[in-house]
């Protein structure tokens, strides 16, 4: 009889499984706010080009609006150095 | 400096006989900013109506409205012209006279054949079109029509169709589907038009043509050439009269551009039947040459007025003109995107000309990269013209120096340290390498870098509320004066606390000194009640700015862009590296195969295009994100910006003079 119940788990086997879960952690922090930005901008972003279209004085004020959002990418950025480094 | 010019009010009385003479000296000093006199009954101002364009207006602008159609015609600009010698315009007045009428009816012939023969060639083209699918049919193009008792039906369609009456029939198989013409009796038409309503057949209209189908198709063909010919012919001409009088048509323009300007001008002074009143801005320092050039050109018969500004209301605010050092005049244009600074606020081009190019190097930070953008903004300032263009272009360029500077500190070029291939001139001040590939030489300080990046936003978030205290000071509002320093004392106060409680890299570390109540020390204490002198002055301001509170820590976190945009530029830099050079070409060179060229020109597209686009994003990360700060981050603590433009009278000659 082969037991299957019980695998052995080596020290290095658990160091390199944090190693992946690091990553991974690192990567949805920087894809899920990307995500989110992008979803944030595009709608701020429309708005902002129709209103420099009427009127193009606008123009700072719209680029400053259509970037306050990517923040949030800023931040998944800076946690997921944190994480991995 | 951190100052527009200084403005003084001007009224211009005098008689209508001298309005002209005053008009031309006014244009021809170029500082004199009108206020547009609106008609609305304003308290001294009974009994003046808006003025009356001088005599000669309309002939004027009608010239002009011919040269800037020619020019339209041409695809030429006056600007384009700019440093030929000048033209005297009395001379350009005389050419005006004689000429324009001449070439504006050669230049009018000339597009209106040439529009008349496209407008024909696009005619037999489409005739061309209806003809190509009877070619394969062996009928004159005259069998078609004309019949009493027999109609005829053309079409395409795929394939051969089977007719259960009596008909004549044609199919033609071809590429793109076939062709189908039927000749059959009138009364069958019913049964007919059944029978290929269930078929994919689709009807076709028949020309109206006589003779072969070749023939016709020869016939066009040979049209449409010559009437090519006759285009290329028109065009030349065109190119040739641009060619001959480009110089003459943009010179014109700037002429009648300044006399219909001049002409028009009385469009906004106040007037009434014998005298004229202009109200407009001049800087403080060009009062003096105006007021003597007015009286020598009107023989002193004017009143030239200085007001004083304090006793106006408030809707006569002053023009805004920057007044900056030489090396800040280019950032003007990147406040101006934003908006021109108010009379009475700080400008805060200066800053801005420092702090901009600084963020900029600090994200790109790399010699290649900032070597690249220098090399592109100084080229780029040869070809193109335009003055915001140039500025921005110098904006650039002052960015590629400062990124070289820090890529010197981050000792980085393409992303690689120089000891990866063994060189090894200097150290890093500060490294932001990562371990990528098996050439990674350092393994940057997060940690480091991120709070480096805090600091410049701790230090530009407290100017930017120091500047906000002296534009409110100014105003005598000494509540916004409370809460701008009571924002100042609140971060400041937050920090001392963190200081107290954690030890932080490049921050000052006050945990080692002794705790005197609730676990806090000195400096937690002296934080503490920073904060809470903070918040007083904040609510005083109004209690609703409270909610704003954890924007001090969101804002001084979103400086944290200036690391982290600029290590995800290195990771690409280095990712591409590593693919290229180690992935690609190192394995190939110990042995060269024909394979392994061909891994090697791949690797070296690699290298290319990778850093190609990593430039590109560099320059839009560094630029954006840099701004951004500004904006955002820097601009809302204390600037309002929308001051009126300053746009004096006149304009600067070019091409023409008197």
């Amino acid at each position: 009889m082969v037991d299957l119940g019980t695998a052995v788990l080596t020290l290095e086997m658990v160091e390199a499984s944090q190693e992946g879960m690091k990553a991974l952690a690192a990567a949805l922090a920087v894809g899920i706010t990307g995500l989110a930005s992008g979803w944030a901008e595009s709608s701020i972003g429309s708005a902002a080009v129709g209103a420099t279209a009427e009127n193009k004085d606008v123009f700072g004020m719209a680029l400053l609006l259509t970037v306050i959002p990517e923040t949030i990418v800023i931040f998944g950025l800076v946690v997921s150095l944190l994480i991995l480094f | 400096m951190l100052q527009p010019k200084t403005m003084t009010r001007l009224l211009i009385v005098g008689s209508k006989e001298q309005m002209s003479s005053a008009v031309t000296e006014l244009y021809r000093h170029h500082v004199f900013h009108i206020t547009d006199y609106t008609d609305q009954g304003a308290e001294g101002y009974e009994g003046f109506r808006i003025g009356q364009p001088m005599a000669g207006a309309t002939e004027l602008s009608t010239n002009l409205i011919s040269i800037r159609s020619i020019e339209n015609t041409f695809d030429i600009s006056p600007d384009a012209y700019i440093g030929i010698p000048k033209r005297h315009s009395a001379s350009i007045r005389e050419i005006i006279e004689r000429d324009l009428s001449r070439i504006e009816s050669e230049v009018s012939d000339l597009t209106a054949k040439r529009s008349g023969a496209e407008a024909q060639i696009r005619i037999y083209e489409q005739r061309i079109a209806e003809l190509t699918p009877f070619l394969s049919i062996p009928l004159e193009l005259g069998l078609y029509r004309g019949y009493e008792s027999i109609s005829v039906i053309a079409g395409k369609t795929s394939r051969d169709i089977e007719i259960p009456v009596p008909c004549e029939k044609f199919f033609a198989a071809g590429k793109g589907g076939g062709v189908l013409v039927l000749f059959f009796r009138n009364q069958d038409k019913t049964e007919v038009d059944a029978v290929l309503s269930e078929t994919p057949f689709q009807q076709i209209s028949i020309p109206e043509e006589e003779g072969s189908v070749r023939q016709r198709l020869d016939y066009y063909q040979s049209e449409i050439s010559r009437l090519n010919a006759t285009i290329a012919d028109c065009d030349a001409l065109l190119e040739e009269i641009k060619e001959k009088n480009g110089t003459f048509l943009a010179a014109c323009d700037e002429a009648l551009s300044a006399e219909v300007e001049q002409a028009e001008v009385p469009l906004r002074f106040a007037t009434t039947d014998l005298v004229f009143v202009a109200d407009g801005w001049v800087p403080s320092e060009e009062i003096e040459g105006l007021k003597s050039g007015l009286s020598q050109a009107t023989g002193g018969r004017i009143l030239v007025m200085e007001v004083d500004e304090k006793e106006e209301e408030e809707e006569h605010a002053p023009p805004v003109e920057y007044e900056n050092p030489k090396f800040a005049k280019p950032t003007e244009a990147i406040v101006d995107i934003y908006s021109r600074p108010r009379y009475d606020e700080l400008d805060p081009t200066l800053m801005i000309s420092i702090i901009f190019p600084l963020f900029f190097g600090i994200i790109l930070g790399d010699i290649a990269y900032g070597g690249i953008l220098l090399v592109l903004a100084l080229a780029l300032r040869r070809m193109l013209v335009g003055d915001t263009v140039q500025r921005l272009l110098a904006v650039l360029r002052n960015a590629s120096i400062s990124a070289i500077f820090f890529g010197i500190v981050y000792a980085e070029a393409f992303g690689a340290h120089p000891g990866a291939i063994d060189i090894h001139l200097w150290e890093p001040i500060i490294s932001r390498h990562l371990l990528i590939g098996s050439h990674a030489y350092y393994q940057a300080d997060i940690t480091v870098l991120l709070v480096f990046a805090v600091w410049f936003g701790i230090l530009q978030m407290t100017l930017g509320r120091a500047m906000s205290v002296v534009n409110h000071y100014r105003h005598q509002h000494m509540s916004h004066v409370a809460g701008q320093i009571g924002w100042i004392a609140l971060m400041w106060g937050v920090l001392f606390i963190i200081w107290s409680i954690a030890a932080l890299p490049l921050m000052p570390d006050l945990t080692g000194l002794p705790a005197i109540a609730m676990g806090l020390n000195i400096a937690g204490i002296a934080g503490a009640v920073l904060v809470v002198l903070g918040l007083i002055g904040i609510a005083r301001e109004s209690p609703l700015e409270l909610i704003e509170i954890p924007s001090i820590i969101s804002h001084s976190l979103s400086y944290t862009r200036l690391a982290a945009v600029g290590l995800s530029s290195v990771a690409i830099a280095m990712v591409v590296n590593f693919i290229a050079i180690e992935m690609l070409i190192e394995p190939q060179l110990g042995e060269l195969t024909v394979l392994g060229i061909v891994f090697v020109i791949f690797g070296i597209l690699v290298l290319l295009l990778g850093h190609l686009l990593n430039t590109a994003l560099g320059l839009l990360g560094g630029g954006l994100q840099s701004l951004r700060l500004q904006y955002v981050e820097f601009f809302t603590k204390f600037y309002k910006g929308g001051g009126e433009i300053y746009r004096p009278f006149g304009k600067k000659r070019e091409l023409t003079e008197d």
